[in-house]
């Protein structure tokens, strides 16, 4: 195995054990927390690291994901896991159609981050004014739990340390997705797209569909996570959709480290710790937010992951 | 060794004394969650003053005493900037880190909905006492002993709203133009207001605008086709400054009606506003002069922060607030425990208080004594006191 | 009826030339650094608290406040030119991502100097007039008129000095450009130090007309790139244009529908227009 995937592994078995000997539960709430919007940074690291198309579209799947997920369990009657299967069906199509209409016009990148940030905008008004479905801004309080295994023996996620699970097992899916679409034929497309998508139209790769395929992947594995966070915090409100939490994702990622699968779960993890670290006052905690942000683009560009990995490469050198 | 005994004996003598109930003094922590920084941070920064001021004073004061033990008090009050995600995290601390059994807030309807499933399953062991728009529908449901909505509630038969909008009635109005904004509290206005003047038979029309606008122009202009008597516009100052700004100087009303929000913007346009009615928990600037626990209030905020004393804001000190430290310190000293939480929620919604505000309970839901402020042209102020409580 | 909608237009022309103002400066910095500086909206809020605190809490007269807060946002832009941007030319991505790390650290400064309570400047200007059959307040019209001057200023500065003429040939080719001797550092320095002024100034007018609190320039600045977007990248009058356009459009619409949907419309119009027409309404180039 090689080392970043045995450090991945290791991370994990660290995470599986960490209950044992940490008992508080807000804890391993913040740590619930940080699971989930780590699933999300490691699916946006797909279309935005690996295929480079800065898509801001990604915190709207999040949302829709969560909302489309209560209004199944809610007005189609479904089960808590054929919602959320009905919620990953309604964000691909959506992704679909957007993804479509961006690449067939062969939008580039800043236009395509401009026109993904309108298309969410719009999602967000619209769930921000759709009183009868969406509650508007008041939100929704979501009171459904999920729950595992099969009619009669199911376990009901409805504790701390059931989430802690659930999150994390669903954490690491998403980092097994993602890296048997990066280490395939598929992933080698995306690269070959964020390097020069010019040349690999002209060497025959279709950017179209892989794009598609991208951008799909990502949103649908955003939904599900959107359907986990919500209901874990119970409730769910149109800011879900903001553009913030699409440019908290973008942090996220690039703090971590946009070349490697699982580095932006590092991301996740510190930008979710970090208020409750540091007792500033929200306002210094923001500009520390927001320098950390700068400096990590002009001083550390691999991100905290791709940064060490260079310094052992270069002491090992 | 008859000295060791004795040298023994006299230290035991002297390490019992201090442990004498007469001088040992606890610190009973308490919560206060609100958005102190932010776009919505008016009502939950002057909370925040009012209740560090009181819990200042009443340490000061040497503490109070509950069942023969004395206590101070410490005021945990972390910021969540008006995010749902922050304040669960905060109240989780409160609860388990700092076992806090008493927490004032919020007062945003947002964050009230985050924490409410949380909060629900630790019904019991806590009170959360805010004045959140969207806590009414919890207070006094089953399984929400928790709940302590310490604000005047506009709708039902008590209701503020309902006595206002029968003021304005008086006033001769038939058509209202209702602007708010599309938020959680506004949603909540309109579906409460949108009832009490149906009730009073006057037409209202309602428009909805994103938090975040400031040009009005367009959505006055389309409000004012109706031709309606008054406007009775948004919930924040910020926004009212604009709303009446922009309303006077295209000259598209001249009359507003508020339930919400301070005086101010009616002051700074008065020469071109007929009617400004706004309902104010207490217009200071006039109770300043009259009630004497208003004047002490006012001194003791300037003396404790060094500043001046907001006017615009201090109206909304009547939501778990100044007074309402010192009426869980009665209703403690009541009920004879700092433990007990249904005993204290019960002696402290039984007993009506007369602090800076006259404030009594119904069920879990605080009513107070408010102001009617009536501005004309020119800037003269007419003020109507009504006290719900002395029926 | 046709009253109103011609008060509605005239309105959204004025709050339009706001648009214009900062489009402007994002039309520039794009052209001439190749990103797109998200953060002026965040100097404009800065030229905005400057002129508030100023005139109100100083007393000095509005013209002058205007024009020490512009000045002051531009040295700002200096200093964050050379200290962050001089790194990322031409890179968008990082560009946009380090000037909104930039909106989160001058967002809280404002913000922990002088809270979230929005702040009020007493208009310079108050009365309005009558045109049309409807009232235009008079402080709006000054302003629409004075943000024209500038925006033709600009046009003619760049026609005719010499950072104008090096302008021009660096849009058409960098390294050209070079070649004859431009210096491009000090272009794009000035370039971007000049898109902060235009900001500043926007916010010092913003000032005159609304409350101003720390966010009020993520709105904006949105609502900028949009009208440049429009415009099409590069053209000057463009902006201008876009910023009428767009302007004009939310006004009209929210007559028409539910007010909470108006930021809708422009980004309907933008999708539109960047799917059908993507070098936008005006660029020369196609």
């Amino acid at each position: 195995m090689t080392r970043p995937r045995l450090l991945t592994v290791a991370a994990i078995a660290v995470a599986v054990m960490l209950p044992l000997v940490v008992k508080s539960d807000l804890t391993l709430t913040i740590l619930v927390f940080s699971f989930l919007l780590a699933m999300l940074a490691v699916s946006f690291n797909l279309i935005f690291g690996f295929t480079g198309q800065l898509s801001m579209f990604h915190a709207a799947a999040y949302g829709i994901g969560a909302y489309a997920t209560h209004i199944g369990m809610r007005d189609l009657g479904l089960a808590f896991w054929p919602a959320v299967g009905f919620a990953m069906a309604l964000v691909t199509v959506l992704s679909a159609i957007i993804g479509t209409i961006c690449f067939r016009f062969r939008l580039k990148a800043f236009y395509f981050a401009v026109v993904t940030l309108a298309f969410a905008e719009m999602a967000r008004l619209v769930a921000a004014n759709w009183h009868g479905v969406t509650n508007g801004t008041l939100g929704l309080t979501l009171t459904a739990k999920p729950s595992i295994g099969w009619p009669g023996h199911a376990i009901a996620i409805d504790n701390t340390l059931a989430w802690y699970y659930l999150s994390l097992t669903a954490l690491a899916m998403t980092i097994v997705v993602c890296s048997r679409c990066v280490h395939s034929w598929m992933g080698r497309c995306f690269v070959a797209i964020r390097l020069n998508d010019a040349l690999g139209d002209a060497l025959g790769i279709d950017i179209f569909r892989y794009k598609l395929l991208s951008f799909c992947i990502a949103n649908a594995i955003a939904a599900i996570a959107g359907a986990l966070y919500a209901h874990f915090l119970g409730y769910v409100d149109p800011s879900f959709l903001s553009v913030d939490q699409s440019l908290a994702i973008v942090a996220m990622v690039l703090l971590g480290g946009k070349g490697r699968v699982a580095a932006p779960v590092v991301g996740a993890i510190f930008l979710t710790l970090l208020p409750h670290l540091i007792h500033f006052n929200a306002e210094v905690r923001a500009i520390i937010y927001g320098s950390i942000l700068i400096l990590v683009i002009l001083l550390l560009p691999k991100g905290i992951v791709g940064t060490a990995a260079e310094w052992s490469r270069r002491r090992h050198a | 060794m008859m000295k060791s005994i004795r040298a023994s004996g006299a230290a035991a003598l002297l390490a019992l004394s201090t442990l004498g109930p007469a001088h040992a003094q606890e610190t009973l922590k308490i919560g206060q969650i609100e958005a102190q920084t932010g776009p919505l941070a008016t009502y939950g920064w002057i909370n925040h003053q009012g209740a560090a001021l009181a819990v200042d004073e009443i340490n000061r004061a040497g503490g109070f005493e509950v069942a023969g033990k004395k206590y101070n008090l410490q005021l945990v009050a972390p910021d969540n900037r008006g995010n749902p995600q922050e304040a669960l995290i905060q109240l989780k601390q409160l609860l388990e880190r700092d076992r806090v059994k008493f927490v004032f807030g919020p007062f945003l309807s947002n964050v009230f909905n985050g924490v409410e499933p949380y909060a629900s399953q630790n019904n019991g062991k806590f009170l959360l006492m805010g004045g959140a728009t969207s806590m009414h529908a919890a207070a006094g449901q089953a399984g929400k002993d928790y709940v302590v909505r310490t604000w005047n509630w506009d709708g039902g038969e008590g209701g503020f709203g309902s006595a206002m909008v029968a003021y304005l009635k008086q006033q001769g109005a038939k058509k209202v133009a209702m602007l708010m904004q599309n938020d959680a509290a506004g949603k909540v206005l309109v579906d409460t207001y949108t009832q009490i003047f149906k009730q009073h038979g006057i037409e209202l029309q309602v428009e909805m605008f994103e938090p975040g606008t400031k040009d009005f122009t367009a959505v006055l202009a389309k409000l004012a086709q109706g031709k309606p008597d008054y406007l009775f516009p948004g919930y924040v100052d910020a926004v009212l400054h604009d709303i009446v700004r922009q309303a006077t100087e295209t000259q598209l009303f001249t009359r507003f009606f508020l339930v919400r929000g301070s005086l101010a913007p009616g002051l700074k346009n008065k020469d071109q506003i007929q009617d400004y009615i706004v309902y104010t928990p207490k217009y200071f600037e006039e109770a300043e002069k009259t009630e004497a626990k208003t004047k002490a209030f006012v001194t003791a905020y300037k003396n404790f922060y060094k500043r001046d004393f907001p006017y615009d804001v201090a109206p909304l000190c009547s939501s778990a607030c100044y007074d309402h430290v010192y009426m869980l310190v009665d209703a403690m000293k009541r009920a004879g425990t700092v433990d007990d939480v249904a005993k204290v929620k019960a002696a402290l919604t039984s007993t009506p208080y007369k602090g800076v505000w006259n404030i009594g309970y119904t069920g879990s839901e605080a009513v107070f004594g408010f102001d009617v402020v009536h501005m004309k042209k020119g800037g003269a102020i007419k003020v109507t006191s009504v006290d719900p409580l002395k029926r | 009826m046709s009253q109103v909608i011609v008060g509605q237009l005239l309105n959204g022309v004025i709050v339009g030339t706001l648009y214009g103002i900062i489009a402007l400066g994002v039309t520039l910095t794009f052209a001439i650094t190749g990103i797109v500086n998200f953060a002026l909206g965040a100097f404009m809020m800065l030229g905005a608290y400057g002129t508030w605190y100023l005139a109100a809490e100083h007393g000095l007269p509005y013209p002058l406040a205007v024009l020490v807060a512009t000045l002051g946002t531009a040295v700002l832009g200096l200093v964050a030119d050379r200290a962050l941007f001089r790194y990322t030319r031409n890179d968008l991505i990082n560009g946009l991502l380090v000037s909104i790390g930039l909106i989160a650290v001058l967002d809280n400064v404002v913000l922990m100097i002088f809270t979230a309570t929005p702040q009020a400047l007493d208009p310079p200007l108050t009365g309005s007039i009558g045109f049309l059959g409807v009232f235009l307040p008079k402080m709006k019209v000054v302003v629409c008129l004075l943000l024209i001057l500038t925006v033709a200023g600009t046009w003619l500065a760049l026609q005719r000095t010499w950072m104008g003429r090096a302008a021009f040939s660096y849009a058409q080719s960098a390294e050209g450009a070079k070649l004859m001797g431009v210096r491009t550092e000090l272009l794009q320095s000035g370039v971007f130090v000049y898109s902060t002024a235009l900001a500043g100034l926007g916010g010092g007018f913003y000032a005159s007309l609304y409350s101003i609190d720390p966010t009020i320039g993520n709105l904006y600045v949105l609502k900028a790139v949009e009208a440049a977007i429009l415009a099409g990248i590069g053209s000057i009058p463009g902006a201008l244009a876009g910023g009428i356009i767009l302007g004009a459009m939310e006004s009209i619409g929210a007559l028409y529908f539910p007010l909470s949907f108006r930021d809708a419309y422009g980004l309907v119009l933008l999708v539109l227009i960047l799917l059908l027409r993507p070098s936008g309404l005006f660029a020369a180039q196609r």
